[in-house]
């Protein structure tokens, strides 16, 4: 018996922001050059009243309208902007997605890695006969996080959820995984105050990093630089890695899908694994960086653009934590 | 690769408008910002197989001082 990925939906929010809308609001900034080289046009942000959850309910319903929610035995919801410190977000779901109330739920926190992580969690609940089929959903609003002033963010994130049906099968579709952490950079992306370590701070100072980026420790604050080489000195070898736990050749592969966080980034990692442009997936030019949801969101355009099925793909998340992820995963089907 | 080759790189690479020459202060390009940063990271590892880290970056003040941090002897 074996797993395999039968279905993605995807959503984004309405509000769609635009370079030029982001020059208004930043009119001494060149939008152009950020254009060219992160590789990102449009992002969508929730609006003040909605949240990750909201976009999450809209993905699993487009999910929904292909097949039968009462399948779903389990729900995996990956999130770093959950509803509430408690209860758990996915308990919530179930309830609001009608779903049945024999099943099993749980909430996990990553954030790039999360999606990958998920396919694994997943294949390995259907193997020990856990579960039948697995609702993955990736939803994130990082929009809420960033100071209104925090330009590179601005431009970087965006929010979105994807909902992923993944099934037991004949033929078993995921392969190996591997899976790296290093907890000593846990302050290179993070929202520092209003968990339980530090507070909400009302009064935090504002705090300039980079060119005029103004973050506190309400908000978000990535170190670029710091990601860009963690990223650039670890994920290339990884990917060796993980095609060498799977036996496999790069020739093989027809697809590498990593993580999209922008194009500057994923074209110094493809030129560092010497792989051919048309088998390295980079496109975030409408949607952006939209954390765990980018790799599910590439798959479902990858398969659809292409207009073909039967592809062997590497999948590969890495970031905030930091954690890392990757592993080999077969499509055969229009997803 | 010669200092000045690598200057007129930088020029390039880094999409600056202004020609730069070694005494140029980083902090007064327009130009210079993360961005800036990851690229010049990546472009040292590219030609001299060194890696910058962000504590490097941070030093930096001008053209010069990045010479400095890759070492004037890898230099022509």
């Amino acid at each position: 018996m074996g797993a395999i990925i039968r279905n993605i939906e995807f959503f984004y929010p309405h509000k769609k922001i635009s370079n030029e809308d982001l020059s208004v609001i930043f009119p001494d900034y060149n939008f152009t050059k950020f254009e060219e080289k992160i590789g990102i046009k449009n992002r969508y942000w929730v609006n003040q009243s909605e949240t990750a959850f909201d976009l999450a309910k809209q993905a699993c319903e487009k999910l929904f309208q292909k097949v039968d929610r009462n399948i779903i035995d389990y729900i995996l919801y990956c999130t770093q902007s959950p509803e509430f410190f408690l209860p758990t977000t996915a308990c919530v779901l179930q309830n609001s997605l009608g779903l049945k109330k024999n099943i099993g739920a749980l909430d996990f926190n990553l954030g790039c890695s999360g999606f990958v992580y998920g396919i694994n969690i997943a294949n390995g609940l259907i193997k020990i006969g856990a579960a039948k089929n697995i609702l993955l959903v990736t939803a994130e609003a990082y929009s809420k996080y960033i100071h209104p002033q925090d330009r590179a963010n601005k431009g970087l994130f965006g929010d979105a959820a994807a909902a992923t049906l993944i099934s037991h099968s004949e033929e078993d579709c995921i392969g190996e995984f591997l899976f790296g952490t290093d907890g000593s950079g846990f302050d290179k992306l993070i929202v520092k105050n209003g968990g339980a370590r530090y507070p909400y701070d009302p009064s935090a100072l504002e705090m300039n990093y980079g060119t005029n980026n103004t973050y506190s420790d309400n908000h978000l604050f990535m170190d670029g630089p710091e990601i860009f080489n963690f990223t650039s000195s670890v994920i290339p070898n990884f990917t060796q890695e993980v095609l060498e736990k799977n036996n496999i050749l790069m020739d093989e592969i027809d697809q590498f899908i990593l993580h999209q966080a922008n194009s500057f980034m994923l074209e110094s990692i493809r030129k560092k694994l010497n792989a051919p442009k048309e088998k390295f997936y980079i496109d975030l030019f409408d949607g952006g960086n939209t954390v765990s949801c980018t790799i599910p969101i590439a798959l479902k355009k990858y398969i659809e653009n292409n207009n073909s099925t039967h592809k062997s793909i590497i999948i590969i998340g890495f970031g905030v934590g930091l954690s890392w992820a990757g592993g080999f995963i077969k499509i055969k089907n229009i997803l | 690769m010669t200092k000045n080759e690598f200057i007129l790189m930088l020029q390039e690479k880094l999409e600056i408008e202004q020609i730069l020459d070694g005494k140029t202060i980083l902090n007064n390009l327009e130009e210079w910002d993360s961005l800036a940063a990851m690229t010049l990271i990546a472009l040292v590892y590219e030609e001299f197989s060194i890696k910058l880290t962000v504590e490097d970056i941070n030093s930096l003040t001008t053209v010069d001082s990045i010479i400095d941090k890759i070492g004037v002897t890898k230099f022509n």
